[in-house]
């Protein structure tokens, strides 16, 4: 089923999605992709006489994160004076999710607190076994290798291991719970729920506390001694733990002042939050163990309306690792090439997307016609981009660590791009067959640094061959594609010119500077693209335009994308950063910044109420819209905020 | 007269063999329950000559209403405005809607349609079927599945009959005969034993069994679901219920064993073996 989150938190252990009322909608251990252990997972009060589930429509909720940390604050009130406030956070170091329930009320009431969950553990209905430990206090539900346990202070009174979809309803854990009191089933198999309870006697104006740990292992003895450790710990502390965990990595940032909107302070708020949020949140997204990173958390897991998105893409993943590195994590590019030079074909390509862990992942990819060669173009791109920011023995030692997996690319891409227009391929969007200009430049922008790269490892003829060749494909991509209304082509399928107006052209200026600002013509070219996009493909909403795909985008309603938009703002940016070294650009330089940051705050606007960026945004109510959060969404503001920084710098009165 | 408001009568393919130079009209009658309106509206038609070609009642609708749903053919369009002013002056009657039959067609059912406090709808038994034919097909433990979705309606059915009658472990079985009536699902035989709470029920000419084709094993537990809620739910215990032959299995009717459901779990259950 699919079920977008609106919060998302973890450490680097596990990955949990939420909706807006602190219901679960995915657990993610112990990779970022893989396995999600939850279908159903939150609480329910039993109140004269009927169970109030925490996400039904009776609550009103909010929810925000405590600002720059990972942890989410939920609040529901309820009609009849129940107030409930969820902190949600992960443990420092341990796979434990920390679920701090504060439940409060106007009116004396007496029923029952339950913390029901329908788990598939290792993405498993089938052949689930659960066990209530009593003497514990642990409930524990496993397959293979994957234990989920569920704890809590004050410990349980009471729990079912039910039948969750059998003709035995009654031990049913759900329907169990109708009476407000629990069977106690000690253990069962099969396709299970569970649920624990509390006694919730509660005097009107009073409060209680209920604290429920999730935690997770791959032994059932580690999850015991987790487990057991654990509880002895003050939920406060582990609270501080996390919160100064996240604070203190995120000092590790290279700092935004953003003096350029010194006069639009709320602005300057939001966008400096929106920093921090995009940053906490790619590293939510990362696979600290092997350097990928997922482009967004899993939501369509049964690919109903989509391919799926909780999987590593090269061209995803190099414009975040970029976007950290530019941000002051370098690391993250570090662990990202080990991660490529593992996974890169024999051909010297890499696949369309993998597992976290480097295995191929499902794909309609899987021949040389339904490749895409933008990743492997985009990947040699970002490796010399992080070449060119280290000093020394370390560069020494990355070029010598990089230099099997450069060649092999660039030879490649040299394949691929025999007469100067790569070879059909599928475009960026992974739904058109065809020749690109998106494709083309990034092909150009990877023979280029790999035609560096080669310079410096002193393989002057390979590196003449392939800066020879990434001028050639820039050359024929203009010839061939470039159309007299003042853009490029979407495509060439079948000999034909495609006039379709797409946004992805801007790959041409960024990231792939195939079209430089500092050559008149270029320039010329940039402006007559972000002209044509702009008035082409603007969808208004939210106050404002954002920017779709491509015309007659039929893709989950042809709504307006984060990505396009922050994509057309970073090239305003860009632009606006090339153009300020010139006398008498002042008013020029100001106009595209100024757009810039209308864009930049659309996206913002189009954000879920916890900051999250999504991949689009509902063209007709404004709604953040399917992947949420999408790091590639993530990797833009942070590109976009660090080209207004760059901005800010050097100008006397910091603005422009 | 017509489409006033959002409810209407609508066509429901029951072709009108009357006077073929009439109209077929359709009336639907709201009143107070409490008032002896239906009473009065009977009088009120027979004393206009009106001659009904269908109709119905239905006394559970919200606060108290009841509608009286009565098709017929009048000659003459101007006295269909008649008839409506007649209906309206009837002590009770709270409001009188009516319409001209398009197609000759015989308007049988209201829109939209409730049945038991909630929106209804009319379809195929064949519509059904194709539902719970997908569902076993591709879906884990499809039994489980039917049983708790029949389970859920079954509750809530008894929860609903509860609120608009007197019902009780007395005469719950005996609606419950009725309501499988009233929505065509099948004819109810019940051999229950009140002091233990178990029996069998017999469905006679099941919906699902009807429509489904032959099969190795029991296809009703949807109904046994329903049966399993419906009987929780008024007499307040656990009740399980399964079917033990069905007439899609080549037997003449389908029957379904109904008992107290055990405590907890039992081993038998995690082994299979059968439900003691």
């Amino acid at each position: 089923m699919i079920r977008q989150p609106n919060v998302i938190l973890g450490n680097g252990k596990v990955l949990v999605t939420m909706g807006k009322k602190g219901e679960l909608l995915g657990f993610f251990y112990p990779r970022r992709d893989y396995a999600q252990h939850v279908e159903e997972s939150l609480a329910c009060l039993h109140i004269n006489n009927r169970l109030i589930w925490t996400n039904n429509p009776e609550w009103y909720s909010t929810q925000h994160y405590l600002e720059d940390t990972n942890i989410v604050i939920t609040e529901l009130v309820h009609g009849t004076g129940i107030k409930i406030t969820i902190q949600d956070f992960t443990h420092q170091k341990a796979s434990v999710m920390v679920r701090k329930y504060t439940i409060s009320t106007e009116r004396d009431i007496n029923g029952t607190f339950f913390y029901y969950s329908n788990l598939s553990v290792g993405e498993m209905h089938k052949k689930n076994s659960a066990f209530c430990d009593p003497d514990a206090r642990l409930l524990v539900q496993y397959w293979q290798d994957n234990y989920i346990g569920i704890m809590a202070d004050p410990p349980f009174q009471e729990w079912q291991v039910g039948k969750a979809m059998d003709t035995i309803w009654w031990t049913n854990a759900r329907y169990d719970m109708e009476d407000g009191r629990l069977q106690n089933n000690k253990e069962d198999i099969g396709y299970l729920n569970t649920v624990v309870g509390w006694d919730l006697d509660l005097k009107a104006g009073k409060s209680k506390e209920i604290t429920v740990f999730i935690g997770a292992s791959q032994k059932r003895t580690l999850l015991y001694k987790m487990m057991l450790e654990l509880i002895q710990e003050p939920v406060d502390n582990m609270f501080e733990d996390s919160k100064e965990d996240r604070i203190r990595w995120l000092s590790k940032k290279n700092m935004v002042k953003l003096s350029v909107l010194d006069d639009m302070p709320e602005t300057k708020q939001q966008i400096r939050e929106a920093f921090n949020r995009s940053l906490l949140t790619l590293d939510l997204l990362n696979d600290p163990l092997h350097g990928s990173f997922v482009a967004a958390p899993e939501f369509d897991h049964d690919f109903e309306m989509c391919g799926g998105y909780g999987y590593c893409w090269n061209r995803d993943v190099s414009e975040v690792a970029v976007s950290l590195l530019n941000a002051g994590y370098p690391e993250y590019c570090d662990m990202f090439f080990r991660w490529c030079r593992r996974t890169q074909l024999s051909d010297g390509s890499w696949f369309q997307r993998y597992w976290l862990d480097g295995n191929t992942a499902p794909s309609w990819g899987n021949f040389d016609h339904s490749t895409q060669i933008d990743e492997t173009g985009a990947t040699l791109h970002v490796m010399y981009t992080y070449y060119l920011t280290l000093k020394g023995l370390q560069r020494a030692e990355f070029l010598e660590s990089i230099w099997i997996t450069v060649l092999t690319g660039a030879e490649y891409l040299m394949k691929r791009t025999l007469g100067g227009l790569h070879e059909p391929c599928l475009d960026i969007w992974e739904t058109y067959d065809g020749v690109f200009a998106y494709t083309s430049a990034a092909a150009y922008a990877g023979l280029k640094g790999a035609a560096h790269i080669a310079r410096a490892y002193r393989e002057m003829g390979l590196s003449s061959r392939w800066f020879e060749r990434a001028e050639l494909v820039k050359s024929t991509t203009i010839e061939k594609m470039w159309l007299k209304e003042g853009y490029f082509a979407k495509r060439i399928a079948d000999g034909k010119l495609d006039p379709t107006v797409e946004s992805s052209m801007l790959g041409t200026f960024v990231p792939f500077n195939m079209l430089s600002p500092k050559d008149p013509q270029e320039r010329k070219m940039i402006y007559s693209m972000m002209n044509i996009i702009e008035s082409r493909l603007s969808v208004n909403v939210n106050g404002h335009h954002g920017i779709k795909r491509y015309e007659n985008d039929k893709y989950i309603e042809g709504n307006p994308w984060v990505v396009t938009t922050l994509w057309l703002s970073k090239a305003m940016l860009t632009l606006a950063h090339s153009l300020r070294s010139e006398p008498g650009t002042e008013a020029e330089v100001s106009r595209l910044v100024q757009g810039s940051v209308k864009y930049i705050m659309w996206a913002l606007k189009g954000a879920t109420s916890t900051g999250m960026l999504p991949e689009q945004v509902d063209k007709q109510k404004g709604y953040p819209a399917w992947a949420i959060p999408l790091g590639w969404s993530c990797a833009l503001m942070i590109d976009n905020i660090l080209l207004l920084e760059t901005l800010s710098e050097g100008t006397e009165d910091g603005k422009i | 007269m017509g489409e006033k408001g959002v409810t209407m009568v609508r066509d429901l393919y029951m072709f009108s063999r009357g006077d073929e130079n009439a109209h077929v009209v359709w009336f639907s009658i709201t009143y107070h329950t409490d008032m002896g309106a239906e009473a009065n509206i009977n009088s009120v038609l027979t004393e206009i000559g009106v001659k009904l070609k269908f109709a119905y009642l239905d006394n559970t609708e919200p606060n108290g209403q009841g509608k009286y749903v009565l098709f017929t053919e009048v000659k003459e369009e101007a006295q269909i405005e008649t008839i409506n002013e007649m209906l309206r002056k009837i002590k009770g009657v709270t409001e009188v809607e009516s319409g001209i039959s398009g197609n000759r067609m015989i308007h049988t059912v209201d829109f939209p349609l409730n049945f038991l406090g909630e929106r209804a709808v009319i379809t195929r038994s064949r519509t059904i079927l194709d539902i719970l034919k997908i569902i076993r097909e591709n879906v884990i433990q499809p039994d489980g599945l039917l049983l708790l979705s029949g389970l859920k309606g079954g509750k809530g059915a008894a929860k609903y009959v509860k609120g608009i009658m007197p019902a009780d472990r007395n005469n719950c079985m005996a609606i419950l005969r009725e309501l499988f009536l009233a929505s065509g699902w099948g004819k109810l035989e019940m051999d229950f034993d009140r002091d233990t709470c178990s029996g069998k029920v017999r469905v006679r000419d099941s919906f699902i069994a009807d429509a489904y084709g032959p099969s190795d094993l029991p296809v009703c537990g949807y109904i046994s679901g329903f049966i399993a809620g419906y009987m929780t739910e008024m007499m307040g215990y656990t009740f399980q219920v399964r079917e033990v032959s069905c007439k899609s299995m080549g037997n003449a009717v389908c029957e379904h064993l109904v008992s107290i459901a055990p405590e907890g779990v039992n081993l038998e259950h995690i082994m299979k073996e059968g439900i003691k």
